[in-house]
């Protein structure tokens, strides 16, 4: 952080000026006389205190070494004075070294919060591996397995090379990481009379334009592990008939260009997140976790995905009507649910990129909400199959949990928790509903219902923003470079609702869009579908080599 | 058919893009951005879907 400590010392120095000149001012004043009819001059502050001078510390009481090399069970003498770097070991504790430590502790707190909450998210595709596994046929299950387990390398691995690049390359300052300031170039276009941010110009590779920052690097960890989220997504709707090799180019390019394009307009200070500020839209594209970012984006590429390769055999009669292709282990499904729970709590509270500074002590709030809204989802959904089909089915119970999440993560961090319980029950019906009319009647095969759960529930939390965000959360004093807090069509601002919807049909328009064109250009160079042998032995032995279940299948085929 | 359904639905993204040029009222953009949306779902579900359900394999 090169820029702090400049900052540091031009404040030192404009003390010590200042304490200088004060001193000066003081000596060259002639004493006051008594008898004088003039006003007595009132007396000068005290001089600024020098932050390069030695500190003379009463009462800190620092432990001695002999008291520390007894040891400290009781954790009293740990953390004291002594453990504050000085800059000059001769001088001794200074004040300015005094500031310089607790402007790094913030930074400190901020890095290992975001750091922490990126590896909860990234142990989400354990979560995502088991659920489209359990869901899919034991005949597939090394096949679904695998593209879960690399698909985290594949798109990290374009993430670096450009992902990162376009969709944070002109961020700007990120305050609770230090400043992230090599992140500074934007390439826009003007229309309509505004500037219109559409990628970022710096970080390929995580090198170029000076982008070896401390800062970056914690950012960079955060923000792909939101995009592999959103690439893993699509290997539950493709699952059991999704050729390999093309699985791997249509990941490429999800997380080199699709996913890094949507990112920037609504978190890289694009033209999505601009909205208020250029067209008086409220606070602009409001996503705090990436509803619409993460797992709209996802959702709406395994739409354009599933429609292309089309339904499993099997799976409708020559009347059109559906047959039920259930998966092989809900136990592990459930798990999976439970991990991905878990992994939540990093996905939303970690979005304040920091426990400290910039409202982040609101991470309480935001974590309570995702636990609220997943909790009203499961119940959205058992309810509604207990009711409709006379029993409360697991599958979609877990699908419910996971809409409620989805759906709360783009306002957890704007509404009180009470909306967020309604958010998520409405998630939970709704993906029901989803899956049901995806199924009947547009015909588009899904075996783990990524498509309802992600990007229509995406969708709906996309849309809750502008509906329930109360204007009490301020995070600095602006978003979006918008003073005040983010506020909803039912407190008062039915412009936020608008740039929601903007938001909206820009994932339709844009994401499904550019998602369906290339991956059709895929279908049609490589092609996008196994053999129809291929499908009916399972896609283990003829795509991958190996059975997930060698001998379980085998008794299964004997049977 | 299909390239019929790619222009719905870009269409219906732009349409309440280039709104916020023409209305500054937030009545009328919020009118428009629903209209879009109606026309991106009406280019995937009801027309580039249905294109594909023709050669659909459960039909052959």
């Amino acid at each position: 952080m090169p820029h702090r400590r400049v900052l540091t010392r031009f404040l030192l120095a404009s003390l010590l000026i200042v304490g200088s000149c004060g001193i000066t001012a003081w000596c060259q004043t002639p004493p006051s006389s008594v008898t004088s009819s003039q006003p007595a001059p009132a007396p000068n502050p005290p001089a600024a205190p020098s932050l390069t001078a030695p500190l003379v510390v009463k009462e800190a009481n620092p432990p001695s070494a002999d008291d520390l090399a007894k040891g400290d069970p009781g954790g009293t003498l740990t953390g004291t004075i002594s453990d504050v770097a000085v800059s000059d070991a001769k001088k001794g504790l200074t004040l300015g070294d005094a500031l310089n430590q607790i402007g790094q502790n913030k930074v400190a707190i901020n890095f290992v919060w975001t750091l922490v909450a990126g590896f909860l998210v990234m142990f989400m595709q354990a979560g995502f591996a088991t659920v489209e596994t359990g869901l899919c046929r034991a005949k597939n299950a090394n096949h679904t397995m695998m593209m879960n387990f690399m698909v985290y390398g594949f798109g990290l691995f374009a993430y670096w090379v450009c992902g990162f690049a376009f969709q944070m390359g002109g961020v700007g300052a990120t305050a609770n990481l230090g400043g992230t300031a090599p992140l500074s170039s934007e390439f826009t276009v003007n229309l309509l009379g505004k500037s219109w941010g559409i990628f970022g110009t710096h970080g390929f590779f995580l090198t170029q334009a000076a982008t070896y920052d401390v800062g970056v690097m914690v950012l960079f960890l955060f923000q792909m592990v939101f995009m592999d989220t959103a690439t893993t997504i699509v290997t539950g709707a493709a699952a059991e008939r999704w050729k390999f090799a093309a699985f791997a180019i249509s990941t490429f390019f999800l997380g080199a260009i699709t996913y890094p394009f949507f990112g920037n307009w609504a978190w890289g200070g694009g033209w999505l997140s601009q909205l208020g500020a250029n067209f008086g839209l409220g606070h602009g594209y409001c996503d705090f976790a990436g509803s619409g970012v993460v797992h709209a984006v996802g959702g709406l590429t395994a739409l354009a995905v599933s429609m292309i390769i089309g339904p499993r055999l099997g799976k409708y009669n020559r009347d059109g009507s559906p047959n039920a292709m259930p998966g092989h282990d809900i136990v592990i499904v459930l798990l999976g649910c439970f991990i991905l729970a878990f992994g939540w709590f990093g996905f939303n509270p970690g979005s304040t990129l920091g426990a400290s500074g910039n409202g982040a002590l609101r991470i309480g709030s935001i974590a309570v909400n995702t636990m609220l809204a997943g909790c009203t989802g499961s119940f959205g959904a058992i309810l509604y199959m207990w009711m409709r089909y006379g029993k409360p089915d697991a599958s979609m119970s877990g699908n419910g949990l996971l809409a409620g999440l989805v759906a709360i993560t783009a306002p957890s961090g704007f509404v009180n928790s009470v909306s967020a319980a309604i958010i998520g029950l409405i998630a939970g019906v709704l993906v029901c509903l989803s899956v049901e009319f995806f199924d009947r009647v547009a015909k588009v095969d899904d075996p783990v219902g990524a498509i309802s759960v992600h990007g229509v529930n995406g969708i709906w939390g996309v849309i809750s923003v502008g509906l329930f965000a109360d204007g009490k959360s301020n995070y600095g004093g602006s978003w979006n470079g918008v003073n005040g807090s983010v506020t909803g069509l039912f407190y008062g601002d039915p412009g936020q609702l608008v740039a929601q919807l903007i938001g909206v049909a820009t994932l339709l328009g844009f994401v499904f869009g550019a998602s369906f064109i290339f991956n059709w250009l895929v279908h049609v160079i490589v092609g996008q579908r196994v053999s129809p042998q291929s499908e009916l032995e399972g896609l283990d032995v003829p795509e991958l080599g190996a059975l997930g279940y060698p001998e379980f299948v085998l008794k299964a085929y004997r049977a | 058919m299909k390239i019929l359904g790619l222009a719905l639905i870009i269409v219906g993204w732009l349409i309440p893009v280039l709104a916020l040029a023409f209305t500054s009222s937030n009545s009328a953009r919020l009118i428009l951005s629903l209209v879009g949306i109606g026309v991106t779902l009406v280019g995937i579900l009801g027309v580039l879907n249905k294109a594909h359900l023709k050669h659909a394999i459960w039909k052959q």
